[in-house]
């Protein structure tokens, strides 16, 4: 029907009028022979034409105006579909989920309005959960909910929590939910080596219906393992990776989805590692990591590489540079969102050497330096390094006498830790620094977890550790045991030595200091005052205002980059040139 | 439009926007409340002749005849049933065959005004029944599940239809998805398709 021309219509309402002249009825007398009764019986006839155009009729049409209507299907989930849902008495065990809303917000690099609304128009993840078709162990936090939103939709992007809020359970829930849509039906995981496990544990806990695979054994197994398409989740570590790389290309796999847990390995854009990683062809990818940033914002556009190749890149100030990955990256603190969790109080022991540690630590210094000075330009950052290693080693214990004042103070702790029931953990960087203390701690029957103990053997030390109420302390390095490990059954962690990035002592910290923490967490940082290791106190300091620049919205102090300047200052040495990324 | 169709259910809704006019929008989801199909109009706005002309039957003739008839007849899908959250949107019953509910969204009230209506006997619920958002007499109530339905008195063979049709979505909160139908209907107008 035509569009009615209501707005132009204007009716002529006006009556037509029409002027007719009537003869008159009046007669004059006619000369004639008749009579006049015969003269009426003839009488004339006159018409009066009154016209049709007296009044104009209008018909109006009203018809509805034709509608513009725009339309989106989104088409029925398919694709992967679990083996076995969930039974009754299962969902019936699940929590009732709680009255928030978390909905799914496209982020703003998807531009096509269909696509937009597709998220748009999703359920809350509540509400998803809450259907019954989906049972969890235990509820999710809210802040979980808004993470597993915020991955949800994503084809890039960086899970930045802080260390302990559940990272790992998130990533999987998102996966979950995107397999049960129908959006995602082959994923990889990588993942550092000795964390294979503890995923697999993982996604047994929170998708038990969702088959996993940990790729591993000889070439033949791989490649087999590789090829099952049955199997959604894929989950590899990061070395077995780059020897599998020809195998995945080979196979012409594709991933709908490549999840990097421990996402600072590909900082380094030049890295083997980085390049394997990226080279995996994939629809989206995301990024897990506890610090996106631990030396220099180059270490997040390194991570970029991966998420979305040239979309960061090194020139960009640090302000800029958050602005512009801000959506992409969801970073939460504990003391921001899990106000419930246990405190977590910091004591700096600062400890005097002892006069044996002070001679050896002065002699040592005054050789190095000299040494390094007589080599001039031919000293190398490693050269600096080596010296910064051995005085730390003297700091910790005196290779003459074995005295040592950290010791002093952490055996009495220990003591104090052990006799009230209580657990510890006490990292390191070095081994031989373990092994003495575990000679020297025996009587709290330590245990001991670093990168010499045989990968078969290590979850059944930690379930010792957990488990035994006799075992109060494990001693850890950071390399094997400042990741992925969960240890809330310790209240206490000691710090022997600090590392060189305090993103990594973060990651110590919270293997004890995470979701399930019994009580609080006591945090002691040993330092060895007028030592190097305090001037590395201060460095690291000057690091972590590098990750708030990023990361939030203070201003930057000053310019905290860790140049070859500052290290060679360490010694008040003179700097052969340039700035350099400095080893985590 | 087939029966074949999977299980859906369709959420009819139409927006008053104070410059645009009136723009209604069409959600239809699975039973798992996961979106198959939505549909949105370009503003409706009536001229002055057709508010002379329509008088007080403008507001039905606009929501359901034209908006809510064009909606539904554009979809693919055949849901079970089509849900509103407003009342006039119930016009479109004798447009469509699909039989049409009013969600009837609870709304707290202070404990005296509940008192006053009686509604406080009901634990921790209390039904707003004032004037401006009861339920219209012309108007038959139903549960649902968690949820309170209203079908026209002159369809009362809805409420038998849905209540037998329904029962796999009964715990769902109807009310939710005009959530969704808005912030759709927002998004679309800031991208200018709407």
């Amino acid at each position: 029907m035509d569009k009615p021309s209501v707005e132009s219509w204007q009716p002529d309402f006006s009556l037509s009028t029409t002027t007719v002249a009537l003869p008159s009825l009046v007669q004059p007398a006619l000369e004639t022979p008749w009579p006049a009764d015969v003269l009426r019986s003839q009488p004339s006839v006159y018409s009066l034409p009154l016209g049709s155009n007296l009044a104009a009729a209008v018909s109006l049409k009203i018809a509805p105006p034709k509608l513009k209507i725009e339309s989106y299907r989104f088409g029925m989930p398919s694709a992967w579909r679990a083996p076995a849902q969930a039974t009754p008495a299962e969902v019936a065990a699940s929590p009732c989920p709680p009255k928030t809303r978390t909905r799914i917000e496209p982020p703003s690099d998807v531009v096509k309005l269909e696509d937009r609304l597709f998220y748009l128009l999703q359920p809350s993840l509540e509400a998803l959960i809450g259907d019954c078709s989906l049972s969890f162990p235990a509820h999710p936090f809210g802040y979980q909910f808004e993470g597993i939103a915020f991955l949800y939709p994503r084809y890039a992007a960086v899970l930045a929590d802080e260390m302990g809020l559940g990272k790992t359970m998130q990533a999987i829930t998102a996966v979950r939910l995107l397999l049960h849509a129908g959006e995602l039906s082959t994923v990889l995981l990588v993942c550092p080596k000795p964390l294979v496990t503890n995923w697999q544990r993982e996604f047994a806990h929170w998708a038990a219906e969702v088959p996993t695979v940990a790729i591993e054994g000889d070439r033949t197994r791989r490649r087999w393992q590789w090829e099952q398409d049955d199997v959604p989740v894929k989950i590899a570590n990061y070395e077995l990776l780059q020897r599998d790389r020809k195998v995945i290309a080979e196979l012409g796999l594709h991933f709908d989805l490549v999840v990097l847990d421990e996402a600072q390995r590909i900082k380094n854009r030049s890295s083997a590692t980085s390049q394997c990683v990226r080279s995996i062809p994939r629809r989206r990818g995301w990024a897990l990591t506890g610090t996106p940033v631990e030396n220099s914002p180059r270490d997040l556009v390194g991570i970029f590489e991966f998420l979305s190749p040239g979309y960061l890149h090194d020139e960009m100030k640090p302000r800029k540079m958050g602005k512009a990955a801000a959506d992409f990256i969801c970073r939460r603190t504990k003391d921001k969102v899990l106000t419930e969790l246990p405190p977590k109080m910091f004591r700096d022991a600062e400890v005097e050497l002892t006069s044996s540690q002070r001679a050896s630590y002065e002699l040592a210094e005054k050789e190095g330096v000299v040494r390094l000075t007589e080599m001039g330009d031919e000293a190398t950052i490693q050269h600096v390094f080596e010296l910064v290693l051995r005085l730390k080693q003297i700091c910790n214990f005196d290779p003459a006498s074995g005295e040592s004042s950290k010791f002093e103070r952490l055996a009495a702790d220990i003591n104090e830790v052990a006799a009230s029931g209580r657990k510890a953990l006490v990292f390191s960087q070095w081994v031989a620094t373990l092994e003495t203390l575990a000679a020297r701690l025996k009587r709290a029957r330590p245990l001991l977890y670093h990168g010499k103990i045989p990968p078969a053997k290590r979850d059944g030390i930690l379930d010792e550790f957990r488990n035994d109420p006799k075992r109060h302390v494990m001693l850890l390095s950071y390399g094997a045991g400042g990741t992925g490990l969960n240890l809330q059954c310790s209240e206490y962690v000691f710090l022997y030595d600090r590392w060189w990035n305090p993103a990594v002592e973060d990651q110590a910290i919270n293997r004890a200091h995470r979701i399930g923490a019994a009580g609080p967490v006591t945090v002691t940082r040993f330092l060895a005052l007028e030592t190097i290791e305090q001037r590395i106190d201060q460095i690291l300091r000057e690091k972590r205002e590098i990750f708030d620049t990023i990361f939030t919205d203070a201003e930057p102090t000053q310019h905290t980059g860790l140049t070859q300047k500052e290290v060679f200052g360490l010694f008040q040495l003179r700097c052969p040139n340039g700035p350099i990324d400095v080893a985590a | 439009m087939t029966r074949d169709d999977p299980a859906s259910l369709g959420f009819l809704t139409v927006l008053e926007h104070e410059q645009l006019g009136l723009v209604g929008g069409y959600l239809i989801l699975n039973t798992a409340g996961r979106p198959l199909e939505f549909h949105c109009t370009a503003p409706v706005k009536p001229n002055r002749a057709q508010e002379i002309l329509f008088g007080p039957t403008l507001e039905s003739y606009l929501y359901g005849e034209q908006i809510g008839q064009a909606l539904i007849t554009k979809s693919d899908l055949l849901p079970l049933a089509v849900c509103t959250d407003i009342e006039r949107v119930l016009s479109v019953r004798p447009y469509v065959s699909l039989p049409v509910a009013l969600v009837v969204r609870d709304v707290e009230v202070s404990p005296s005004e509940a008192v006053a209506t009686g509604a406080a006997s009901v634990p921790g619920t209390y039904w707003r029944i004032d004037a401006a958002h009861r339920a219209s007499d012309h108007l038959t109530q139903f549960a649902l599940g968690t949820n309170r339905l209203a079908v026209s008195a002159g369809h009362i063979a809805d409420r038998d239809t849905i209540t037998a049709s329904l029962t796999e979505v009964a715990t769902f909160d109807l009310g939710e998805p005009f959530e969704r139908i808005r912030e759709a209907v927002e998004e679309a107008h800031k991208t200018n398709h709407v």
